[in-house]
C-alpha cells in the first residue's frame, strides 16, 4: 500500500474530518480514542495481517509509529 | 472437553423478547458532551444507535418467561412433557435460591422437570444448547426447555460512557428435543480464564460483598478511570481493548477449529450467526472467516444493542425468521465473552417454530421496587 493510501484509510478509520499527514502526533488528536485504537487493530490485522498487540498500542503516539509497525505493508 | 458433537438432539423452535422502551443514543448527547460529531463516530465506528432496555425492576426471568410462554402455546406444548428447564442468566432475580425455580413455579411446569441456573455471560446461549444436548444425548432428558436472557443495563449509570451505550435486554425460550433420526451437532467451547478481570463487576458477590457499614463507601465512591470515565467497584469493569484483542484471537481460531475438525467450509454453512458484541466485531471477524456481511449479519447491534446472552437468538430472529420457519439451515453460532471464553456451535434446523422478536408485556401480578419491598416487609412481620 502507498504511503498516501494509508494516510486517507486511516481517516477513515479514525473518522477524523482534517487530513491524516505522516508527522502527526496521534495523541493530540481528539479522535485518537480506545473506538479509534480498536478500529486500528481491526484495520491492520484485515489489509495488512499484522496483529497489534496491546503491549504495543500503548507506545503508539505519531503517525509515523503506526506507519513503522506496517514494515513492508506500506510504501 | 472443547470439541464435541451429538447425534439425537434436534432444536424445535425458537421465540424472543425484547422490552419496548428504546433508547437512541443521539437523546443522550448530553453524557457525550453534546458532541453530536462523537456520536456519529461512535455510530460508523461500532454501531452505536439504539438499544431495548428494561423498566426498573424488570428482570431477565420476566423476559424469559414471557418468551417461555409464547414458545409453549404457540407449539402448543404439552407442559408435563418438559424433563428439564435450564435458564441461562448472568444476572439472577436472586443469590439465592436458582432464579429457575421461579421460573418452573411461573410456567407451571410439572414437578418432575428439574431446574437449574448456568451463570454465563455472552456465551451463554451456546452453553445452554451444549448442556441441553448432553442431557438428551445421554438419555436423562427428551424434552428441554432452554431459557436465555439477560439484562446488562439494570444498574448501569447512564452516565458510564463505556458500558452504557453498550448494552441492551433481551430474554429467549429454544425447545431442544430428542430425535430417533440422526440429527448431528457439533460444539466447540474454549477458555483463556487469565482474562477473567477483563469483563468483571468486583463487589457483585460474596468477593467483596456490602457489610453495611462505613466501609460500602469505598465500593459506591466514583473513581476516574485514565480516560475520564467515572466508575464504581459495583459497576461492570470493562476493559473493551483488551476483550476486543482477545476477541479477535480466540473466535477466529475457536471457529476455523470447530469446521476443520468436523469438516466444514464456508460455502456449507449456510449463516454464521455471531454474537453481536458491536458492529464492528461482528464485521472483523466474519471478514477475517471470509463471510460475507449477508452471510454473517450485524444488523440486530443497531437494533437492540449488545444483548449479552439473548444477541444470538435475537440475531436469528431478527435476520432470517422466516427462512428458519420454512427451510433447513445449518448455522454456526459463536458466542464470546466474559470468562473469557468462546462457545460455538454447528446446528442443523428443519422447518422450525420461530417467533421473531415479540414486545415484552409486563405480568399482572408484576411489582415494582417500591411493591415488592412492602411484599417482603408485609411477608416477614406478619
Amino acid at each position: 500500500m502507498k504511503k498516501e493510501e494509508f494516510l486517507l484509510g486511516l481517516e477513515d478509520v479514525l473518522q477524523r474530518e482534517e487530513a491524516v499527514k505522516e508527522n502527526d502526533i496521534l495523541d493530540d488528536y481528539d479522535e485518537w480514542d480506545s473506538l479509534s485504537k480498536m478500529a486500528v487493530m481491526a484495520y491492520y490485522d484485515k489489509n495488512f495481517g499484522v496483529k497489534i498487540t496491546l503491549n504495543q498500542m500503548k507506545d503508539i503516539h505519531l503517525v509515523k509509529d503506526l506507519i513503522n509497525l506496517a514494515g513492508d505493508n506500506i510504501q | 472437553m472443547g470439541l464435541s458433537k451429538f447425534k439425537h438432539v434436534k432444536i424445535k423452535g425458537i421465540s424472543t423478547v425484547v422490552p419496548e422502551k428504546e433508547i437512541n443514543i443521539y437523546d443522550e448527547a448530553q453524557y457525550y458532551g453534546n458532541n453530536i460529531k462523537k456520536i456519529d463516530r461512535m455510530r460508523k465506528i461500532v454501531g452505536f444507535y439504539k438499544r431495548h432496555v428494561v423498566d426498573e425492576g424488570v428482570t431477565a426471568s420476566d423476559l424469559c418467561i414471557n418468551a417461555g410462554e409464547i414458545l409453549l402455546s404457540e407449539m402448543n406444548i404439552d407442559k408435563d412433557s418438559i424433563d428439564a428447564l435450564i435458564f441461562v442468566v448472568q444476572r439472577p432475580d436472586h443469590s439465592s435460591p436458582a432464579t429457575a425455580y421461579y421460573i418452573h413455579d411461573k410456567l407451571k411446569l410439572s414437578k418432575n422437570c428439574m431446574a437449574f441456573d448456568i451463570r454465563q455471560g455472552c456465551t451463554g446461549w451456546v452453553y445452554g444448547l451444549y448442556v441441553a444436548s448432553a442431557l438428551i444425548e445421554s438419555g436423562a432428558a427428551k424434552r428441554i426447555l432452554l431459557l436465555a436472557g439477560d439484562t446488562p443495563s439494570s444498574g448501569v449509570n447512564p452516565a458510564d460512557r463505556n458500558v452504557a451505550p453498550v448494552f441492551g435486554d433481551g430474554g429467549s425460550a429454544t425447545l431442544l428435543e430428542y430425535s430417533d433420526e440422526i440429527n448431528k451437532s457439533y460444539f466447540n467451547i474454549t477458555v483463556q480464564s487469565n482474562g477473567y478481570e477483563a469483563i468483571i463487576k468486583p463487589s457483585s458477590g460474596y468477593r467483596l460483598p456490602f457489610l453495611y457499614d462505613e466501609s460500602d463507601k469505598e465500593l459506591t465512591e466514583y473513581l476516574t478511570t485514565p480516560a475520564g470515565n467515572k466508575e464504581r467497584l459495583v459497576d461492570l469493569h470493562l476493559d473493551g481493548i483488551a476483550v476486543f484483542d482477545f476477541t479477535m484471537n480466540a473466535v477466529p481460531s475457536n471457529i476455523e477449529d470447530l469446521m476443520k475438525h468436523f469438516g466444514f467450509n464456508r460455502e456449507n454453512i449456510d449463516y454464521l450467526m455471531l454474537h453481536q458484541a458491536n458492529k464492528q466485531i461482528v464485521q472483523t471477524l466474519s471478514s477475517k472467516l471470509g463471510f460475507s456481511d449477508e452471510k454473517a449479519p450485524y444488523y440486530s447491534f443497531e437494533a437492540f444493542g449488545n444483548q449479552s446472552i439473548t444477541s444470538i437468538p435475537i440475531a436469528i430472529s431478527y435476520n432470517i425468521q422466516e427462512e428458519m420457519q420454512t427451510t433447513e439451515k445449518r448455522i454456526l453460532a459463536s458466542g464470546f465473552g466474559n470468562g473469557l471464553a468462546v462457545a460455538s456451535c454447528i446446528i442443523n434446523t428443519d422447518k422450525i417454530y420461530c417467533s421473531g422478536i415479540r414486545m415484552f408485556k409486563k405480568p399482572e401480578d408484576f411489582l415494582d421496587r417500591k411493591q415488592y419491598i412492602k411484599y417482603w416487609k408485609e411477608k416477614i412481620t406478619n
